[in-house]
């Protein structure tokens, strides 16, 4: 269907135009959690500071990929899966600004975190989370530009490793904060951290439903699995 | 979410009873000549609802329509066949009289046509040939009557002796549809009908439409895609004689299932 040309070539060049821009949004993102991750890895403050300002790229690009898509509800009155492609674009766009805002956040807190006494085992761990949830993310945009539904439903199901990975990360971090409170103000940077890498992967979760939406004009069902059990827990 | 819908009014007044079909299509096929116009149409209109026929040029939705009065019984080498029923009763039975039909399913057409005759005998001319009004009192009920229920009452009241052609082109229209429901009817029929008009008026004869709804069966067809998306409740996509899909005319716009509807609606060469 998608590879069908519109009468009015100029209604492809708008559709694909705003399209184009999700995609260019979806790659400064994924650079900005690899760098955000690294820069926390590493402690490299340099790298930090960067990730914060490229930020500003990506709400521009948000901004501009909604005046673009209302440019062409009002002047074309797009139907059926050129409207679906529309309203996936306003969403998958919200969803990667918010992306992009935790990854910044991530960067902001490894400026503090740089400064304190490492603590044993706890930064590869936080990587490999970011770098998970950085390949669904890739996963998700081809999925979305290649109209895989399939692709999109198995990212979906990926979340719930993240959330385990944070599950995980959520005792890891108490443990420390039982063992010693000098770790407190530290740990609590690193829960924080790794909170903002879970939500990600709610909001990549997020543009996989978007994709499904787009392909098969139905949202799919709630039932996802869910992997993060941490809301439920006493502590210990 | 469901529910909290089903509360607003608003929302609610979109949906249609799904119960009642007023006009009923079996295997409905037509020739003309050999040509196969229409083949196989399977369609269920409901009543107090406005359905819309969208398709290219020359796809049937028309003809079609004309079935639905009998209007292809004027053209000597059409022929009907199959099943269509009004109220349950087939309209092609023998024993139907097509004029009585008419005065049931009412029609108006794409180009605005009225009688040279006054605004108001224009309106008075069905209820007349049906001998529907017992004296003047009554016909000028009947008349005042369609003219306001075709929004057009408070511009005309005051000249209604003037000839109706001397009005502009939405208010011609509008008082074909006036004229069309001067006789009562329980379906109208409307051929292209806001093609000849400009903005406003088409905007004035669709909110008639909407209005129009609450005590009639409407079936419009049209070759814009946003007015049957604007007007109906139900669409229905003819393509090469065949009802390709019908459905909900939110479910049509949004996701409709056929590649063929996708393609034609979204600009798409089919």
């Amino acid at each position: 269907m998608i590879n069908q040309e519109h009468i009015v070539s100029g209604f492809d060049r708008d559709l694909e135009s705003i399209q184009a821009l999700i995609m260019k949004m979806g790659g400064l993102v994924e650079e900005s959690i690899v760098k955000s991750a690294q820069a926390l890895e590493t402690r490299d403050e340099e790298l930090a500071r960067s990730v914060r300002a490229a930020d500003r790229t990506i709400d521009a690009l948000e901004e501009q990929v909604n005046e673009e898509a209302a440019r062409i509800l009002a002047l074309r009155q797009p139907t059926a899966s050129d409207l679906r492609t529309v309203l996936s674009v306003f969403r998958v766009s919200a969803n990667l600004e918010r992306i992009g805002d935790y990854s910044k956040n991530i960067a902001k807190r490894s400026s503090v975190v740089v400064q304190m006494q490492p603590i044993t085992g706890t930064g590869p761990a936080l990587r490999r989370m970011a770098g998970a949830v950085e390949l669904m993310l890739k996963d998700v945009l081809d999925a979305y530009i290649q109209r895989d539904a399939d692709l999109a439903l198995e990212v979906r199901a990926r979340d719930q490793e993240v959330d385990q990975m944070y599950s995980a990360l959520f005792r890891e971090y108490l443990t420390h904060m039982m063992e010693d409170p000098r770790n407190i103000t530290h740990c609590m940077h690193l829960h924080f951290i790794a909170k903002n890498i879970e939500r990600m992967g709610d909001h990549v979760t997020s543009i996989a439903e978007q994709v499904i939406y787009l392909v098969t004009g139905e949202l799919p069902d709630e039932d996802r699995p869910k992997g993060d059990r941490t809301p439920f827990e006493k502590g210990m | 979410m469901e529910d909290s819908n089903m509360n607003d009014m608003r929302l609610t007044e979109r949906r249609v009873g799904q119960a009642e079909a007023k006009i009923s299509a079996r295997d409905c096929q037509v020739w003309y000549g050999d040509n196969h116009a229409i083949k196989d149409v399977n369609v269920d209109i409901d009543d107090k609802a406005v359905t819309a026929f969208i398709g290219p040029s020359g796809c049937g939705k028309s003809t079609f329509l004309r079935c639905l009065n009998r209007m292809n019984d004027t053209i000597d080498i059409a022929r009907v066949e199959g099943e269509i029923t009004l109220d349950g009763e087939d309209i092609y039975d023998r024993r139907v009289d097509p004029v009585q039909l008419r005065a049931k399913v009412g029609m108006v057409f794409q180009k605005p046509n009225p009688f040279p005759k006054s605004i108001y005998d224009n309106v008075a001319y069905g209820p007349r040939i049906h001998g529907l009004a017992k004296d003047k009192a009554e016909l000028d009920a009947i008349v005042e009557n369609s003219l306001k229920k075709a929004a057009l009452w408070k511009e005309v009241k005051d000249r209604l002796t003037a000839p109706g052609t001397g009005l502009s082109g939405g208010q011609q229209q509008r008082l074909c549809i006036a004229r069309a429901i001067a006789t009562s009817p329980e379906v109208l029929l409307m051929d292209e009908p806001c093609s000849a008009l400009d903005p406003i008026a088409t905007a004035q004869v669709e909110e008639l439409i909407d209005e129009l709804r609450a005590g009639f069966s409407v079936v419009i067809v049209t070759h814009s895609m946003q007015q049957a998306a604007r007007v109906s409740q139900k669409t229905a996509f003819f393509h090469l004689g065949e009802l390709v899909e019908f459905g909900d005319t939110g479910q049509i716009f949004t996701n409709p299932k056929d590649p063929r509807t996708e393609s034609y609606i979204t600009g798409r060469i089919g």
